[in-house]
């Protein structure tokens, strides 16, 4: 274990940032022009969800009348929104939790070339990143599985990621491997090795990524269009789509939708941005 | 077990088994759900394949490549879209590029407030294709939107992403720069925070100014963060088409690659309710996306891996 | 960043991974996607089947077991309404029948059709009416969908069906049928050829209902300079911006069919004088009578817009009727004026729109018949019409709506439309389809000059023609 303290130590170690002393105020005025373009549609959705459709006709860009919540209250009885909600969670979290814990399985034996053509499928692996997206193919199996329009089947489409394993490839690389000698010496098993031990090591590069595969699948629209036609087991992203045509299709409910749905990955968001930035931090240099 | 190396030193016997044994799930879902399909791509090509149960599948050989590519003036808007999808994926590769990288050296310096703008600025990365789509489909607005008031005191009207095919491209440009710039950012962040802050310093006491720091410090040492960047722009760029499909739909003189793959492959192509699938013709269309972004992707790997010799020897 | 922050993280993770889990166990019962799990009892215990047993009798000798029946409809607001009530009096009458209905947006109605007949997940279907079949004249052409689906043997055979009589011969022949088989019923004709008129701006602004181009050109310019609009459309759904224009297309050319055949045949072309000059009209309407920034308003939201009273015309479907029920002017429907003769101005185009058809292989085809029967019911198909606006297809039905009266006089002239004819020759070009040319031109695409896109749509049209 010492190693693993000192490894842990380094990492604290890491040089604090600190750039160059140029004037402030040409920072502050780009850095302002910019949030412009972030701030500017947030705003536009923020002042459309309060009007009426008459009032958002007149002038779409003014101030709304009056800050009722009448639009909300329109949109969160039309649609299920708790339920797509609860079903982007479910989602996202099984097929996260899935893929990260097969993916480190995956990555530490490879990483250690404990098996033969360890490399071979190392390659493998990175060659996916350029396959293209396989569409056609995957709908016949999930079909032919009996699987289509089923929580099971769509979780199947994001049970693997490629660009995972190579991240968790190269940060077990920088784990040493006398911990493994060691270890075996003390008569640990694998897979409480790989669990107890690595998995706590490598942290940094899990978080990343979870949170880039968790992201990717609870912003999916295209495979919700194929492969769910219940609306039961819609995620939030067909759900929006299906309200923008089915029964918005004039803003101001459906910008109130919109402010709904974005709502509780805003507030994860902001809980967990440590995390993402660090995360992404330490795993993406490396990767 | 013959198949584990001789440095695996955990159990030996039958236990000597469990990193295959629990290797095995992950690798079989990959074959399962990646490869297996990818590989089918290609065999799907070569068939008239319609996707519909019933309807009896036959080999046609290179028919459909043929249709894609040769076959009168719908290869052409083809391989204008072949040609459409380079352009999207240099625009967006190198303006993401140069924006992220701005971003990330003014919020590498001590400013109040770099906070806010971090989290801002990263924002749209994690609300998705469809919030994003919508949120520029209303700040896009023709009628009185923000920008088109904006652009009407410069006497300029415009229909925006409903209007000409160059602008909606261009426009798309704009939000999938808008929705990804953030990861680009914090990724150069990332490369900054590990650059020594003594390096600066000697540089500084040998008289370098803020644009000599950045040439001659900051840049080289960023290579592994230069080079994430670039892959993954391109890769995401190449196969980004979803928001095409959201902000101005299946139009003449607007698609992209990825896009006409879908909606060949699930008859959203004409706008006409009774449009057949054509799944081994998309699987066709998709297989010519495969080599262009591996040809790209291996352009710039040779490229990449010449900067990392230079820069890190 | 410390590690048992992330470590918490982690953990929490997983514990709501195995909450979810556990909730996720129970779904493949209630979510009936194979014929299999379909048949077993959903979630929630049988309603009363003491008080279902003798209405059953007395109906029809219906299946005991609890059914669930997958019902798939195009997004339409008035005909989803509809579908609700009759949903729930069909499950009144049926108490072991549970109709689960979804929705989607019209343009994504094949997909679903498609993808959800292959997988074996749906009872009835919502089909639009059978149209651009492959013609005598066309060759190496893809056949429509619904002829795929039938050929498949997805399309349950409703031949002789009791409920099929109902529906005028017509349009079981020409919209339900392949083959000599009866395989859908359509439910309605619509037209897309016309217009809404606000009649109170005509009366303020002096203007009197234009019946040809010349005077929808002058109506126009006065419109705009008294400070209104002269026409808006939802084209924010893309096609209704050309769809606007099919009455233009419609009055130029009288006989849709054969011009169809005159383009594969070549006895027309895209380029001829009279082409030309109807592309010419087609960029007046989408350049200078549609107001700017159309292309951000949805198909949906139109008739809100035209209820602000300031915009003169509104091109689109008749579908687009109930939608206007509550505005405070007084409106008429009439044909686009496109053509400088106003007997050419007296069609109205259209198509038949919805339609129902059961999956062949469907665990209930009793019910799903008796669905079909119960709706088709004089009294309930009344009801339907009344709600959505369809000119009917049942002779005994009438459209007994401010609709109806307007577009009486011109039903005399109806026609099918070109869409319901075209198909585009393989290896065609994007621009080969000029019918949808309205949308192609400034500002909704680059084309500028009638006369170079003419001549475009023509080069494209023959690379396919010379393909195949």
């Amino acid at each position: 274990m010492t190693t693993a303290r000192q490894a842990s130590t380094q990492a604290k170690d890491r040089p604090r940032r600190r750039g160059f002393r140029r004037p402030r105020i040409g920072s502050y005025s780009i850095l302002g022009l910019c949030s412009i373009l972030y701030i500017g549609p947030l705003l536009m959705l923020l002042l459309t969800a309060f009007k009426t459709l008459p009032e958002f006709f007149r002038d779409p860009t003014g101030m709304p009348e009056s800050f009722g919540f009448e639009n909300f209250v329109e949109a969160w009885s039309l649609a299920k929104f708790p339920s797509y909600l609860m079903n982007s969670v479910i989602y996202t979290v099984v097929a996260t939790t899935i893929c990260v814990l097969t993916s480190v399985l995956v990555a530490f034996p490879i990483a250690r070339g404990y098996f033969k053509g360890s490399k071979q499928m190392l390659t493998l692996y990175v060659i996916a990143l350029f396959l293209p997206p396989a569409l056609i193919p995957q709908f016949q199996l999930i079909l032919n599985l009996g699987l289509f329009n089923s929580r099971a089947g769509y979780i199947l489409l994001f049970l693997v990621n490629p660009i995972g394993i190579i991240i968790l490839v190269n940060q077990i690389k920088a784990v040493p491997r006398e911990l493994d000698e060691s270890a075996a010496m003390d008569g640990c098993g694998y897979y409480r090795f790989v669990l107890k031990i690595i998995v706590p090591l490598i942290r940094p590069a899990i978080a990343t990524v979870t949170v880039l595969h968790a992201i990717g699948i609870w912003n999916e629209l295209v495979l919700s269009i194929i492969y769910l036609t219940n609306d039961d087991l819609f995620p939030i992203t067909r759900g929006l789509i299906v309200f923008e045509s089915v029964y918005g299709s004039n803003w101001p409910p459906l910008a109130a939708a919109v402010l709904i749905l974005m709502t509780p990955m805003l507030l994860l968001f902001l809980f967990l941005q440590r995390y993402i930035v660090s995360g992404l931090t330490a795993g993406a240099v490396k990767g | 077990m013959a198949i584990i190396d001789r440095k695996y030193l955990f159990d030996k016997g039958w236990k000597s088994a469990a990193p295959i044994a629990l290797l095995l799930p992950g690798f079989l879902l990959y074959l399962l759900i990646a490869v297996g399909p990818s590989l089918a791509t290609a065999v799907y090509s070569f068939t008239d394949a319609t996707g519909i149960r019933g309807i009896p599948v036959s080999w046609i050989g290179f028919e459909n490549y043929d249709e894609f590519l040769f076959i009168g003036a719908a290869s052409r808007d083809n391989i204008a879209a072949l040609v459409r999808t380079i352009y999207f994926c240099f625009f967006v590769t190198t303006i993401q590029f140069g924006f992220g990288l701005l971003l990330a050296v003014l919020l590498n310096r001590k400013l109040k407030g770099t906070k806010f703008f971090r989290t801002l600025f990263f924002l749209p990365v994690i609300l998705g294709v469809a919030i994003q789509g919508l949120m520029w489909k209303l700040f896009l607005l023709p009628r009185g939107g923000p920008v088109a008031e904006f652009a009407s005191l410069f006497g300029w009207t415009s229909e925006f992403l409903g209007g000409q095919p160059r602008q909606a491209f261009a426009w798309v440009i704009v939000v999938q720069i808008w929705a990804n710039a953030g990861i680009t950012m914090v990724i150069f962040l990332a490369g900054m925070q590990t650059i020594p802050e003594r390096l600066y310093e000697s540089a500084r006491i040998d008289g370098a100014g803020g644009w000599q720091l950045f040439r001659h410090v900051t840049w080289p040492l960023l290579t592994p963060a230069v080079n994430t960047n670039l892959l993954l722009n391109i890769i995401g760029s190449l196969q980004a088409w979803q928001l095409f499909l959201v902000l101005i739909g299946y139009r003449p003189g607007t698609q992209v690659l990825g896009y006409l793959v879908f909606a060949e492959g699930f008859g959203q192509v004409s706008g006409e309710v009774t449009t057949a699938f054509r799944q081994g013709y998309a699987a066709a269309a998709s297989i010519g996306l495969f080599i262009l972004v591996l040809v790209i992707a291996l352009v710039t790997n040779v490229f990449v891996s010449r900067r990392e010799e230079k820069f890190l020897g | 960043m410390t590690h048992t922050s992330i470590g918490r993280m982690l953990a929490l993770l997983f514990a709501v991974c195995l909450v979810a889990a556990a909730c996720g166990e129970d779904e493949p019962e209630a979510t009936p996607t194979t014929v299999a799990s379909a048949t077993t009892a959903p979630e929630t215990p049988a309603p009363e089947t003491t008080a279902a047993a003798p209405e059953t009798t007395a109906a029809e000798p219906a299946p005991a077991e609890d059914v669930t029946l997958r019902v798939l409809v195009h997004q339409n607001p008035p005909m989803v309404e509809f579908m609700e009530s009759f949903n729930q009096s069909f499950e009144a009458a049926h108490p072991n029948v549970t109709v689960d209905m979804s929705v989607v947006g019209a343009g994504d109605l094949s997909i679903a059709i498609q993808t959800r007949l292959t997988a074996g997940d749906i009872d009835v279907i919502d089909i639009f009416g059978f149209a651009n079949a492959a013609q005598p004249y066309m060759s190496g052409v893809n056949p429509p969908n619904w002829q795929t689906l039938i050929e498949a043997g997805l399309l349950m055979d409703l031949t002789g069906q009791p409920f099929v009589d109902l529906y005028d011969e017509a349009t079981i022949t020409d919209a339900g049928s392949f083959g000599g088989k009866v395989y859908s019923i359509n439910l309605g004709r619509v037209s897309y050829s016309g217009m809404f008129v606000n009649l109170d701006l005509f009366d303020a602004t002096g203007v009197a209902v234009p019946t040809t181009w010349g005077e929808l050109v002058a109506a126009c310019d006065t419109f705009k300079a008294a400070g209104n609009e002269c026409m808006t459309v939802g084209g924010g759904d893309g096609w209704p911006i050309f769809v606007g224009a099919y009455g233009l297309l419609g009055a130029m050319y009288p006989d849709q069919e054969a011009l169809v055949e005159g383009l594969w045949t070549g006895d027309i072309t895209w380029d001829d004088e009279h082409s030309v000059e109807m592309l010419n009209r087609m960029q007046i309407y989408a350049n200078e009578m549609l107001e700017t920034g159309v292309s951000g308003l949805s198909h949906d939201a139109a008739p809100a817009r035209f209820a602000a009273g300031d915009v003169a015309m509104m091109p689109t479907g008749v579908w687009q009727a109930p939608a206007l029920d509550e505005v405070d002017f007084d409106w008429t429907y009439i044909p686009f004026p496109g053509s400088d003769n106003p007997e050419d101005n007296q069609y109205l185009f259209g198509k038949y729109d919805q339609g129902w058809a059961i999956a062949a292989d469907t665990p209930h085809p009793d019910v799903s018949l008796e669905y079909l029967a119960a709706f088709s019911e004089p009294g309930n198909y009344q009801a339907f019409v009344n709600a959505v606006g369809f000119i009917p297809t049942q002779p005994t039905a009438e459209l007994a709506t401010k609709l109806g009266a307007e577009v009486a006089p011109y039903l005399v002239n109806y026609r099918v439309g070109f869409e319901q004819y075209w198909v585009a020759p393989t290896g065609a070009g994007q621009w080969a389809n000029a019918s949808q040319a309205a949308a192609w031109f400034d500002p909704f695409n680059e084309w500028t000059d009638p006369a170079g896109l003419g001549a475009q749509a023509q080069a494209d049209l023959q690379a396919g023609l010379d393909a195949g």
